[in-house]
């Protein structure tokens, strides 16, 4: 049986990259009981259609950044609350956390999770150098969500929408004058042309996720099962350190291309994180006891 | 014979009514987008533009699909058309009518079946417009039932009546090109 | 061979569908349907809605209707007997003299214009009869024109160009920059043709025009303010980056309503006419593309798009090669269809070929916009051919040989892109980046 893989990001992402690895691995392991055919850059469905497309069988398997979904459930947000969890070792301590509701909350939409990869650790870009919140007033920040708007306006930063594919004209035309996002937008989008600096503030790692059709996962033999789910885990570990990589890989080209790499003066950083409780406190309001949950879990450890 | 008249003047009043709806939508685009522009220049932000602007963007067409069926707008190849004796014209309208009648009810089916479970599902847009989108949805579903019942109604009329109503403005058709 | 076989069968039913007049849009939902239903489990029906709804409610699409829009306006105005009047003095003393007004009254047009029948129609409804009067030899008068206003499709805005650009996920702004370079060469190539005819064509015998002293011309070039100012509004725009295309055509529709008014040409029926047309036209195309993205979704589940661009990479063809294998397919494809059906129709295929092979997607834009401007011109089908049959009853056998041409001067115009890629890439790696 032929498994078409909706993915949203281009076939050259680290993301794209490890889902194609994944395939092999579920192709070559089943002997072909399960083929994998992953079809990068959203050419099969977008990036916004391939939750709904998967929970309805229109393609078995699929790649997902779910925060995107937070405006459906604000459990979806978890791994998006800024200043929550601030390194790899710690986004894998919430995961830990979460992935029980997570999976449960899949589970009433018809959807069986696989694997999770995060991306690169966001940090704060800036076009001149900024040591405390209170130099951020009144500067034009990139939002792209209800999260990223509400940021802006604790720090005291001018909201404007940018879509992701207008990032590096905004910023050349002076339309918008920072923004929070990985290293690797950044990179991509060869900002240095317009922006000085890069703060590793770290501020959340949002995560890409797999995951299958319930009905179809259950019609599928055990022992196809088990290989799909050893080859889950070598994915995660897999796009893990591909994460980890990548992070020094763009930061060094964020540098190479003339801008200043570092950490935030401790005055922001105590700042940010004073902001970074506010938000985690509205993201427990509107998640519940579920979100509570999560968060309670992830601060024991 | 007036239950016949009162459907066919309801039925182009339908047409008509949808293609002015879409109009008006055209005109909603073109206030986002200033609306959105000044925004931008007076530092202001007008959340969920783009969203909205996709949403008219969608009615716009699908309102005015059957409108623009009906004068000719929409492109075929004619050649055979042209080229084919008067009896077997209308066989071969019958056919295309026919083609597209069906592939527009079955649309129109699973159109009806996609807003059901947006709404079940409640789908809410992922953009900051928040929409819940079985709302825009339901025009994509009205627009595509008024296709179909336009081309049903050629394919009748094709039918019964020899030809079909398609009043075709080859000027009109061709500012596309 | 799998593959093959899948070929034959998309190819059979599409011609079949298209071919016995069933329309685009609605011939492209059911070859999918038909693709989707023999190879793969997956339920039609949803994922038919699933694209076509993300396809039809594109915020970047919203460009298309704008301009499209502003066009009807423009095209209700007294813009063309402006033009005329404006651009008749500077033309008269250069070989060939009115005839140019043709070309230069579309390359003019086709700066605020989407369109090329658009173009075609309004440059044509003065000049035809001016310069018959003046005795031109009319397959010049028609051939020049019927070719000239496929420049509508080249020079920013371009209907084409936006359509092309949503269906590869590219800044339509950058693609708009990229035709305007390629478009006055051409729009030269043109006036080049027209100046050597002017010397060596035995049917060349035109009335002489009264001289005009400089300061009578430079005053008569005050009815072209009006064009110009609308011009440098949409496109000086998006060059500066104060506006996306989008923001650039709602720019284009407000400064037409006011040139319209300006002119008195504006009342409610002009109003009304023109957002009516633009909302069929619109729907037209939406028709099109929206089954075109269903079509899309079909053939990548059968994995043919990879499979041929596989095979193709295969055959180890250089560039030229491959570039002159499309210019055959798009000009026999041209004959038949028309220019959005053709992009929106082969995309899905041509693209992963034209990535693998390392060509640029937005010089290929323009590529591409080259052969559906032949397309317009090469019959059986071909809408600026229909148009002009319209506009001057000639037999449409007479108005395709007088463009033939054209077509000619378009083929050479394919290599010198190929020559000098630059003339598509320098704008828009050099312009000022914009909003979007
Ligand atoms: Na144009
Ligand atoms: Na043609």
């Amino acid at each position: 049986e032929t498994w078409d893989m909706p993915m949203a990001y281009s076939a050259s992402n680290f993301h794209s990259a490890t889902g194609a690895e994944f395939a092999e691995c579920v192709t070559t392991g089943t002997g072909g009981e399960v083929e994998i055919k992953t079809h990068p850059s959203g050419s099969l469905f977008k990036g916004a259609d391939i939750k709904r497309a998967v929970q309805t069988g229109q393609a078995p398997i699929g790649e997902r950044l779910l925060s995107g979904h937070q405006n459906e459930n604000a459990l979806f947000g978890f791994d998006s609350i800024p200043f929550l969890a601030t390194s790899f070792d710690d986004s894998d301590k919430l995961w830990r956390a979460a992935k029980p509701s997570i999976e449960k909350l899949l589970a009433e939409q018809n959807l069986t999770l696989l694997y999770a990869v995060p991306w690169p650790p966001q940090g704060l870009y800036f076009k001149n150098e900024v040591t405390s919140v209170a130099e951020m007033k009144g500067i034009k920040f990139r939002s792209y969500n209800n999260a990223t708007s509400r940021l802006a306006e604790l720090t005291g930063m001018l909201p404007v929408t940018i879509e992701a594919a207008e990032i590096s004209q905004a910023f050349a035309t002076g339309v918008a004058e920072a923004m929070i996002s990985s290293g690797s937008t950044g990179y991509d989008r060869k900002v240095w042309e317009s922006l000085g600096y890069f703060y590793e503030v770290d501020a959340w790692l949002p995560r890409n996720y797999v995951f299958v059709n319930t009905e179809i996962w259950n019609g599928t033999s055990e022992a196809s099962r088990n290989v799909i789910m050893g080859c889950a885990k070598l994915a995660e570990y897999a796009g893990n350190w591909r994460a980890k990589e990548y992070t020094g890989f763009t930061l060094q080209g964020l540098r190479d291309g003339g801008m200043n790499v570092g950490p935030a003066s401790e005055q922001m950083t105590a700042e940010l994180k004073e902001i970074g409780d506010t938000m985690t406190n509205e993201w427990l309001e509107a998640a519940g006891d579920e979100g509570k949950a999560i968060v309670d879990a992830f601060r024991a450890e | 014979m007036t239950v016949l008249r009162g459907l066919r003047s309801g039925l182009d009043f339908l047409y008509l009514a949808a293609g002015v709806l879409a109009a008006l939508c055209l005109i909603a685009i073109l206030g986002l987008i200033v609306v959105q522009m000044l925004a931008r220049w007076t530092g202001e932000v007008f959340p969920g533009a783009p969203d909205y602007a996709g949403y008219a963007m969608a009615a716009a067409s699908f309102l005015a699909f059957a409108n623009a069926l009906n004068r000719g707008s929409h492109i075929r190849v004619s050649i055979l058309l042209n080229a084919v004796p008067e009896g077997f014209r209308r066989v071969l309208e019958i056919w295309c009518f026919g083609i597209g009648t069906a592939v527009m009810w079955y649309f129109t089916y699973y159109a009806y079946r996609f807003v059901y479970w947006s709404w079940k599902f409640n789908d809410v847009s992922q953009g900051q417009d928040r929409t819940p989108l079985w709302i825009p949805q339901s025009v994509m579903l009205f627009g595509g039932a008024v296709l179909a019942v336009a081309l049903t109604d050629h394919l009748i009329h094709v039918i019964f009546r020899g030809d079909h109503r398609i009043t075709r403005d080859l000027d009109d058709q061709s500012h596309a090109e | 061979m799998e593959n093959i076989s899948v070929i034959i069968l998309f190819l059979f039913v599409l011609f079949t569908l298209l071919g016995s007049g069933v329309w685009v849009g609605l011939a492209l939902m059911g070859v999918a349907w038909v693709g989707m239903e023999l190879f793969t489990t997956r339920p039609v029906g949803d994922v038919m809605l699933t694209t076509i709804w993300s396809a039809s409610s594109s915020w970047t699409l919203t460009a298309l209707p704008m301009f499209i829009w502003m066009g009807e306006i423009l095209y209700r105005t007294r813009l063309s007997e402006d033009m005329f009047k404006g651009l008749a003095p500077w033309m008269a003393p250069l070989p060939g003299g009115l005839v140019h007004t043709n070309i230069v009254g579309c390359t003019v047009f086709a700066a605020v214009s989407g369109s090329s029948a658009a173009t075609l129609t309004t440059v044509g409804k003065m000049s035809i009869p001016e310069l018959r009067k003046r005795n031109y030899p009319e397959t010049m008068v028609i051939g020049t024109l019927t070719g000239a206003a496929t420049l509508g499709l080249m020079i920013p805005p371009s209907l084409t160009l936006i359509v092309y650009g949503v269906t590869i996920n590219e800044s339509i702004t950058k693609l708009f920059f990229a035709g305007i370079l390629p478009g006055l060469v051409l729009a030269a190539m043109f006036m080049g043709y027209v100046a050597v005819y002017s010397k060596v064509g035995k049917d060349w015998n035109p009335t002489p025009e009264a001289k005009l002293s400089f300061a009578q011309k430079v005053k008569n070039s005050r009815f072209l303010a009006p064009v110009i100012a609308l011009i440098i509004v949409v496109i000086g725009s998006m060059y500066l980056g104060i506006a996306t295309a989008t923001e650039a055509a709602a720019f284009g529709v407000i400064g037409s309503l006011l040139l319209a008014l300006g002119q008195g040409s504006l009342n409610w029926k002009t109003f009304t006419d023109s957002l009516m047309g633009a909302t069929r036209t619109s729907a037209m195309i939406a028709l099109i593309l929206a089954g075109a993205a269903f079509l899309s979704l079909s053939m990548g589940f059968t994995g043919l798009p990879r499979g041929l661009a596989d095979l193709i990479a295969g055959w180890e063809l250089t560039r030229l090669e491959l570039l002159m294998v499309l210019l055959v397919f798009y000009i026999v494809l041209g004959c038949f269809l028309d220019g959005i059906s053709s992009v929106v129709l082969t995309m899905a295929v041509v693209e992963p070929m034209i990535r693998q092979a390392g060509i640029d997607l937005i010089w290929f834009g323009i590529f591409i916009v080259v052969v559906v401007e032949m397309a317009q011109i090469t019959p059986p089908i071909g809408f600026n051919l229909f148009v002009m049959q319209g506009m001057t009853h000639h037999e449409m056998s007479y108005i395709a040989r007088a463009a033939i041409p054209m077509f000619l001067i378009m083929v050479l115009m394919v290599f010198v892109l190929i020559a000098f890629p630059e003339l598509a890439t320098y704008l828009p790696n050099n312009l000022r980046p914009g909003p979007a």
